[in-house]
Order: structure tokens, then C-alpha cells, then sequence
């Protein structure tokens, strides 16, 4: 079924090649059978081989048909000498060709071929190169002849440098070439890699995580901008400089740890989603091991980068003892400290998400220099191109690499540019940039060393890093676009107060137990019924709720119903 | 004048032709043209994509339900009465192989009759769509032929015999086991490996380790994952982001499968319904996606092409009804993203396995 195009046929046509189709049928039919009987009769022949050639030159996908044909081989390895079977080998590679000639695509032929290749007394692998070329001029992204490309290479001891030149030649007459592009990235890896690093062979793809060393990066930079200055709207080019500029993720560690005597509780944030529900995470409070629980922020959350754990009461209310936490993490080896002072109702221990560079990980390259030229080069590029959409994203990319506070309002006016220019995925986009400005809003929170967290009238489509969010009291979300507060809210263990005020918010999933949160301002938004606001049950300090200008405030006696779900609130507004 | 012609043909061009697709796939049900003559060995799958097809346009009462059930029956390779052939258990894809046609056991013993993954899994899914109760369905044979496919990398087989093996067997033995709800059927850590190890230097994934990366391969990838309930265990937040925007830009109007290739109408589907799994199919663009499919689709025989202009065929018909259903299509029923069958075939799946569990436990 590979698209064949339309091509009218009179009646007599039509009636000619039915009666063609009958006569062809029947000669099948025949084959068939007869290639079963002697499958039946266990006879594995020369003669088979032919009967099975007839049907394959029509079926090459029949793959009953190339096991029998490979057990025939087999069998007769065991009868012929070298010279009879390289014959014979040499008559099957030539049928293949044939088979391939009707369908370049058929699993079954290349398979089989890659299985002669592997068995042939005196193979030729300056022909199956050959084969290979000449499959691939006729069809450069035929992905069953690269793989095979590769197992030709494998096995015939072909160099990687070798390889590389053939990338070389096939880039530089066609630079539209993601098969090849896609071939050199792996080749590069093996040609010039990085000085290793330690990684955790868990979480390793086997190809791809290996980065290239400096030297050969800088050369590959050259190569693919001549490529994306040639043709700026070819994705091969931008895809793979993306991966050049790139870096592997950075290991699972313990980002935070905040205690609070009001609720007895230890808070554990990691830099990203874990499930420590059952694995090694162990509290140790001043020197002694503690038999706790932990859970997740929110059951439905299995992978989270938040969990909590209760202490026994009294473990730690007076607030006259000073107390020493450390929490260990057995997965990786990791542990933190936390302090808790006397006369202090709280403490916690954070990372820095500037020190830790979280938000420009994405890039790697050692040298700031480095992406300044990338940056030159492609803003270069834009003044010439000013529509194209991927040296945009690329710039946006490199902007947030080199200093994301200081391109905030470039990054902002290409965004807008994005929009426009690619509208089809304008709201990708708008939520690419919500994720952008939450990460400067917490970069800008952390230099004036606040727990507030501010940020309104952004055009956010979106949350998201709510675990950089764990210690915030205070947060504005108003005058946005946003639609919910996902499960992932709950992570806020420390908010009092929430603003959010002219959005589209329809579901409250994330304000689940969320221990010190007093104050929740929601006029002018969409929540429609009662069990919307369920979830608001479940905290226990809450006191004030604006409800006002939701469709559920129009309800008939949602008062009533209010004052019963949430008895604790005495400033109700709707 | 001109306008109003050109509206009208305007409005021809968007308008889902219903029944012509109904009568396109009651069609492929009764006869095939010899040009499918190499899909022989498949056939089971081609089955498939006019039944799910039917499903999805909620008019699966044109066919003999019951017929067709015994007809899926009698492609079961079943154990003999020695037991000996359990590895070749599963479905077969056509009587190709001449094993005279039977929709009860014992199995005949026959040295190369096998079953094949892909047909397993299209097989147990039509059976689901048709309303039958799996309850002829030898399981615990099914997954003893499952299990030997299974190689140390993690990848499958197709066939015991042996096969190429990748990806795309990855997900049908996930999708075996998901639906037999019994995991027994396979190592699901190193498949998750293979998984892992397919993902490539673009974030997209390739048939297997260093290979191109691929819409189609995708799909297998992130579905199996999701059926194995494992997405966001095996990758982090940051790689899913990743992948999410490989998945992303292969939209131009309709999607394609890879980079610079043509915009095909299966896409719309294999990729549509990895968006749909890594919940950012809204950020598409619905408008453009389905006036490509419906530029696809074949106003005289029914059923949809890969491109406009070309021979419909059964399986750009099914997903290009698949691609529509996912962007909301009225009078379309909903699809299972990762089962790729019917929500009302997925709730009668989910309705089998609690009576599964509820006669497990009434026997402790």
C-alpha cells in the first residue's frame, strides 16, 4: 500500500488485465502448494529454492517463504563445499537485487540479504557499498537501506573517518539530507567523543548521550551553518545543530529540604520527578534513624519531585529545642543537611536555582565565547531570513543559555515574531513562553531573596517548575490564561496566600492539603460547579475565599452548600 | 458566480463522506484486489483497520458479527494435545499456510505454522470490537509464544522462527499484554531499555538503537510505555519536553512521519496520538491537519490515500478516520490513543478484565 497515483482504463482494459490477474492467480496457486508439499515432505533442494523463487519475485513480504529458503541454505551448507555455496550465495544476492527492484522497501528481502552477507564464504562488500549507493541515489531517505548501510559497514571493518567522509560528500550536494545528518551524529559520537563522564547506566540511551569533544564541535558548527545559511527553512540542519549545542540531562539529586514545627512535617524537593514511595529515602533526626512515611504531594502523583513526611507528635513542636535533620536518598547516593533552630518555626535548605544554572542546562558548551559567535551567527542569519521560524527558536535558545534576565524582552519580541510566522503552533509556543517567563520570575525572586512569587498579566497558558515553588508564600497568578491549577500546585506546601484573579480556571485539582494556605482570591474566572471546589476541603487554615464573578456563584444555594464543604471559612465572597 | 461556485467547491472538499467510507470498508471485508496479493500473510491486519474503521464510524451493524468472530477463531494457533508447539502459539495472519480451517482445538501440529505478534494483536483486537468475550482465546498459550519472541536487548521477534526485530513488535506485545492483562508475557524492564536505547539525537525515536528517527516508531514507543503505565518513569521531564517537540514540528499542514518527507494521512494519526499521550495535541492545528486528510480522501470509492491524488487503501483509510476522530470529528467515536481501538471497545475490554479478576478472586 504505497500511494500509488490515479490512471483512468477503458472497459476492455479493465477486462484484459482481469483475465491476466486469473492466469497469474492460478501459476500462484500452483507454486504455492508445491512449495508446501515439499516443505511437508521435509525436502530441502535446489529444487525448493526454485519454487520459493517464483513466489517471492511476487511476495517478497511472504516471510514463511524466506524461513524455508534460510533453512534450505542451512541444509545445504551441510552437503556443498565453499565453492558450491559461495555459487549459490552469489545466485541468491542476485535474486534479491530483483526482489528489491520491485519493492526497495520490503522487510523480508533486506533481512534476508543482511543474512547471505553474514554467511557468504568470500563476500563483496565493495558491492553491497555499491548496492547500497545506488539505492539510496534513487531514494536517500529509504531507511532499510541505511540500516543495512550500517551492518555492511560493521562487518566489513569500513573506517568511521571513512564513513564520515561519505556524510561529507552526500551533505555538501544535498544539505536536505536528515538520513545522512542523522548518520554523521552517530558516527561523531564514536569518531570524537567527549572525555567521559560519570553517568548512571540506568538512564543511559545507548547512542546519542555521548556528546563530541570541543575541537570536532567547533568544526561541526562551520559545517552546519554553511548548511542553514544555504537553506534556513531545512529542518535537518537545525535539528542537528540543536543537538550539538546540547548536553545530557544532570542526575536526579535532593534540591530542597524544609521542615515546619506547625505541622510537624519534612518537606523533600529533588530536581525532578522520582517515585519515593518505596526506595531508600531515609530521615535521620539529630543522629537518630526515623521510621516515617513518605508520600507524594498529591496520590494521583506517583512520580513526583515532591514528597512529605509526618514526624510523631512532639517530635519537634517545642520550639525551644533546636534540632539537626539530614535526609538521605540511597538511590543516588545524596544527602542534606537542614538546621532548625530554636525559637524558629521553620528552616529549610535550598539550591540555588542560579548557582545551579537550572534553567540554562540545556546548553552545555564550555565556553560562553562559543555561544556568543553561535548567537552572532544566527542573528546574522535573521536579518536575512527575518520570517524563519527555526533560527528564531534557535536564537531564544541560545539567549536563554547566555543570560536569560537580560534577553527577557528580545526573548519576549521573538516569541511574538514565532507567533506569527509559524502560527500553526502559536499555541505551542505561548506556553514555551509561559514556561520562560516562570523560570525569570524565579531567577528575579531569588535575587531579591523573597518568598513571593509574582506573575501577572504575562499571557501565561500555563504552570509549570511548581517544585522551585515549595517555599513561596505568597504568589499573584493574575490576569492570565490559565485554565487550572494542576495536581502538581499541590507542591506549594508553604503558600498562605493566592491570588489569581482574571484567568479561564475551571478545575482547583492542586490545592490539595496544602497546610498553610489562608487566603484564595479566584473573582473572575470559570469555576462552574460545587465539586470543582472540593478539593479547597482539604486545607485546613483556609479563611478567606473570593469567589465572585464564577458561574458557580450563580447557583441556587451554593452558599448553603459552601458553608457545609468548607466550615472554616469565615470570609466568603460571591 | 464564480464565488459561489467556488464555495461549493469548497464546501466538497471539507464534507466527511460517511457512507462511502461504510461501503469502502464493507468492500475490504469481502474482497481484496490482487494488488494486495503481498498483504496475503497480513490479511488479519487488514481485517483489523475495516473493523476498528466501522467501529469509529459507529456502523459496525453492516457486517455478520458472529461469522466474522469464528472466522478470527479459526486464525488462533492453538496447542496441540501434547503440548509441544506452545512457543508457536498466537494468531495467525491468513490461512496462507493451509492448516485446514478449524475454530476449536487441539491444535494441528504442523512444523511451520506459527503465530506472527502483529496478528496476535490485531486479532485480539478485532475480537474485542466485535463484543466477543476472549473467552476462546487460549491466553496462557498466547503468552508462552509471546514470551520466546522476546530477544536479551529487549526487542521482539515477529515469529519464532525468527524475524527482523524492533520496535513496532515492542508495542504489539505490550498492547497483548495489556489487553490479556497478564505482564507475564514479557520482561518489561528490558523493554523499556530497548526503548530507551531507540531514542534518538533529535528526540525522536528509530526503529532501534542508531536508527533514524521515525513518526511511526514513535508512536510505538510512547504507547508502549503508556500501556505499561512507565512514561514518566523511564524518561525525565526534560527528555519528554524533547520528544514533545520532535512530535510537534512534524506537523506542515497534515503531519509527516519524518523531517523533509511529505505529509502523509497515517501520520495524522501515528503522530496525533503521541501528542494526544504526551497530552499536547491541543497545541496543534486542527483546521489545517483535517483539511489535509479530507484532501486525502476518495469521494467515489471511499476510504482515504497517503496523499491526494493517489489509490485509497484500508490503512490510510482507517487512520486518516483515526486522525479525524482524534481532532473531534462529529459523528466519529472516540479512539483509545494507545490501544488504537474504539473508547467503547476499550470499555468493553476494561468490563472482560474486572469479570477476569472477580472469578480469580471467587476461587480463593
Amino acid at each position: 500500500m504505497h500511494g500509488r497515483v490515479k490512471v483512468k482504463t477503458t472497459a476492455q482494459q479493465e477486462e484484459e488485465k482481469k483475465k491476466e490477474r486469473e492466469k497469474k492467480l492460478k501459476i500462484y496457486v500452483a507454486a504455492r502448494d508445491a512449495c508446501f508439499a515439499k516443505r511437508k515432505e521435509g525436502v530441502k533442494d535446489e529444487e525448493a529454492l526454485e519454487l520459493t523463487q517464483q513466489l517471492l519475485s511476487s511476495n517478497p513480504d511472504f516471510a514463511t517463504l524466506w524461513n524455508q529458503r534460510r533453512e534450505i541454505l542451512t541444509h545445504l551448507e551441510t552437503v556443498k563445499d565453499e565453492d558450491g555455496m559461495q555459487k549459490i550465495y552469489d545466485s541468491e544476492l542476485h535474486f534479491l537485487e530483483s526482489c528489491l527492484k520491485v519493492n526497495p522497501k520490503s522487510y523480508g528481502s533486506w533481512f534476508h540479504r543482511g543474512w547471505v552477507s553474514s554467511r557468504l564464504p568470500r563476500p563483496n562488500w565493495v558491492r553491497e557499498l555499491s548496492l547500497c549507493d545506488r539505492c539510496l541515489s534513487l531514494d536517500d531517505r529509504n531507511f532499510h537501506c541505511w540500516d543495512y548501510r550500517r551492518m555492511v559497514v560493521k562487518m566489513s571493518g569500513v573506517s568511521v573517518e571513512k564513513e564520515l567522509e561519505f556524510t561529507d560528500r552526500l551533505i555538501s550536494s544535498n544539505f536536505s539530507n536528515y538520513s545522512s545528518w542523522h548518520y554523521r551524529s552517530t558516527l561523531l559520537t564514536l569518531l570524537h567523543p567527549e572525555s567521559p563522564e560519570p553517568k548512571s547506566p540506568s538512564r543511559d540511551p545507548q547512542t546519542h548521550s555521548h556528546r563530541v569533544c570541543e575541537e570536532q564541535l567547533l568544526k561541526e558548527y562551520e559545517l552546519v551553518q554553511n548548511a542553514f545559511f544555504t537553506d534556513p527553512n531545512d529542518q535537518s540542519a537545525w535539528f542537528y545543530y540543536r543537538w550539538l549545542l546540547g548536553r545530557a540531562d544532570r542526575e536526579e539529586m535532593i534540591s530542597c529540604v524544609y521542615v515546619s514545627r506547625d505541622e510537624e512535617r519534612v518537606v523533600v524537593g529533588f530536581s525532578g520527578p522520582v517515585n519515593a514511595e518505596s526506595s531508600g529515602l531515609f530521615l535521620v533526626l539529630d543522629g537518630q534513624p526515623q521510621r516515617v512515611e513518605w508520600r507524594s504531594v498529591h496520590p494521583c502523583l506517583k512520580q513526583s519531585p515532591v514528597w512529605i513526611c509526618d514526624l510523631p507528635p512532639g517530635t519537634i513542636s517545642d520550639i525551644t529545642n533546636e534540632h539537626n535533620l539530614t535526609v538521605h536518598w540511597s538511590e543516588k547516593p545524596t544527602r542534606r543537611d537542614c538546621a532548625l533552630y530554636t525559637g524558629r518555626s521553620e528552616s529549610w535548605c535550598r539550591d540555588s536555582a542560579t548557582d545551579q544554572e537550572l534553567f540554562r542546562s540545556e546548553l552545555s558548551v564550555e565556553k560562553t565565547s562559543v555561544l556568543q559567535s553561535e548567537l552572532e551567527s544566527c542573528n546574522q542569519l535573521q536579518e536575512l531570513e527575518p520570517l524563519n521560524k527555526w533560527c528564531l527558536l534557535t536564537i531564544i535558545l541560545l539567549m536563554r543559555a547566555l543570560d536569560p534576565l537580560g534577553y527577557e524582552k528580545e526573548t519576549l519580541a521573538h516569541f511574538q515574531t514565532l507567533k506569527e510566522v509559524d502560527p500553526m503552533r502559536s499555541a505551542y509556543y505561548s506556553d514555551l513562553c509561559s514556561k520562560f517567563m516562570i523560570e525569570n520570575t524565579i531567577l528575579k525572586m531569588e535575587y531579591a531573596e523573597v518568598r513571593v512569587f509574582s506573575i501577572s498579566d504575562k499571557n501565561l497558558t500555563t504552570l509549570c517548575h511548581l517544585d522551585q515553588l515549595l517555599l513561596v508564600t505568597h504568589i499573584s497568578l493574575s490576569s492570565n490564561q490559565l485554565c487550572r491549577l494542576p495536581l502538581q500546585f499541590a507542591m506549594l506546601q508553604c503558600l498562605e496566600v493566592l491570588e489569581a484573579e482574571n484567568n479561564l480556571i475551571e478545575k482547583l485539582e492542586g490545592l490539595y492539603h496544602l497546610p498553610k494556605l489562608e487566603e484564595v482570591l479566584l473573582r473572575n474566572n470559570k469555576i462552574s460547579s460545587l465539586a470543582d471546589l472540593e478539593p479547597l476541603a482539604s486545607c485546613p487554615k483556609l479563611k478567606h475565599l473570593d469567589l465572585r464573578g464564577n458561574p458557580v456563584s450563580q447557583s441556587d444555594g451554593v452558599e448553603a452548600e459552601l458553608k457545609t464543604l468548607l466550615p472554616n471559612v469565615t470570609e466568603l465572597l460571591l | 458566480m464564480a464565488e459561489e461556485e467556488n464555495q461549493f467547491e469548497e464546501f466538497e472538499q471539507i464534507d466527511f463522506l460517511r457512507d462511502r467510507h461504510i461501503r469502502f470498508f464493507q468492500r475490504t471485508l469481502q474482497i481484496l484486489p490482487e494488488r494486495y496479493s503481498s498483504l496475503e500473510t497480513t490479511r488479519l491486519t487488514i481485517v483489523f483497520f475495516a473493523l476498528s474503521g466501522l467501529d469509529v464510524l459507529d456502523a459496525l451493524d453492516v457486517i455478520e458479527k458472529n461469522s466474522m468472530i469464528e472466522w478470527i477463531y479459526s486464525h488462533q494457533v492453538l496447542p496441540t494435545d501434547d503440548q509441544s508447539n506452545l512457543s508457536q502459539c498466537g494468531f495467525r495472519g491468513s490461512s496462507h499456510i493451509g492448516i485446514p480451517y478449524s475454530t476449536k482445538g487441539p491444535g494441528v501440529p504442523h512444523p511451520y505454522d506459527s503465530g506472527h505478534v502483529a496478528m496476535t494483536y490485531t486479532g485480539l483486537c478485532s475480537l474485542l470490537i466485535l463484543g466477543d468475550d476472549l473467552s476462546r482465546v487460549n491466553k496462557q498459550a498466547i503468552l508462552a509464544g509471546l514470551r520466546v519472541l522476546q530477544l536479551e536487548d529487549g526487542s521482539f521477534y515477529a515469529v519464532p522462527e525468527g524475524s527482523e526485530n524492533d520496535i513496532r513488535f515492542i508495542y504489539c506485545a505490550a498492547s497483548i499484554c495489556y489487553m490479556l492483562d497478564d505482564w507475564s508475557g514479557m520482561d518489561i524492564q528490558k523493554a523499556i531499555e530497548y526503548i530507551r536505547s531507540s531514542l534518538s539525537y533529535d528526540s525522536g525515536f528509530g526503529q532501534g538503537a542508531g536508527r533514524e528517527s521515525h513518526g511511526g516508531w514513535t508512536y510505538c514507543a510512547i504507547a508502549s510505555l503508556c500501556l505499561m503505565g512507565r512514561l514518566e518513569e523511564a524518561f525525565t521531564a526534560k527528555e519528554l519536553e524533547r520528544i514533545r517537540r520532535w512530535c510537534i514540528m512534524r506537523q506542515q499542514t497534515g503531519f509527516h512521519g519524518r523531517p523533509n518527507k511529505p505529509v502523509d494521512t497515517c501520520y495524522s494519526f501515528w503522530v496525533g496520538a503521541t501528542l494526544e499521550l504526551l497530552g499536547v495535541f491541543q497545541y496543534t492545528h486542527f483546521e489545517k491537519n483535517r483539511s489535509f486528510i479530507l484532501s486525502t480522501q476518495d469521494r467515489l470509492v471511499g476510504g482515504f490515500a497517503k496523499w491526494p491524488d493517489s489509490h485509497p487503501d484500508p490503512l490510510h483509510a482507517y487512520l486518516g478516520i483515526c486522525g479525524l476522530a482524534l481532532i473531534g470529528e462529529p459523528n466519529l467515536k472516540k479512539v483509545h490513543p494507545a490501544l488504537n481501538i474504539t473508547q467503547r471497545a476499550f470499555e468493553h475490554l476494561q468490563q472482560l478484565q474486572r469479570t477476569w479478576k472477580d472469578n480469580c478472586n471467587g476461587q480463593h
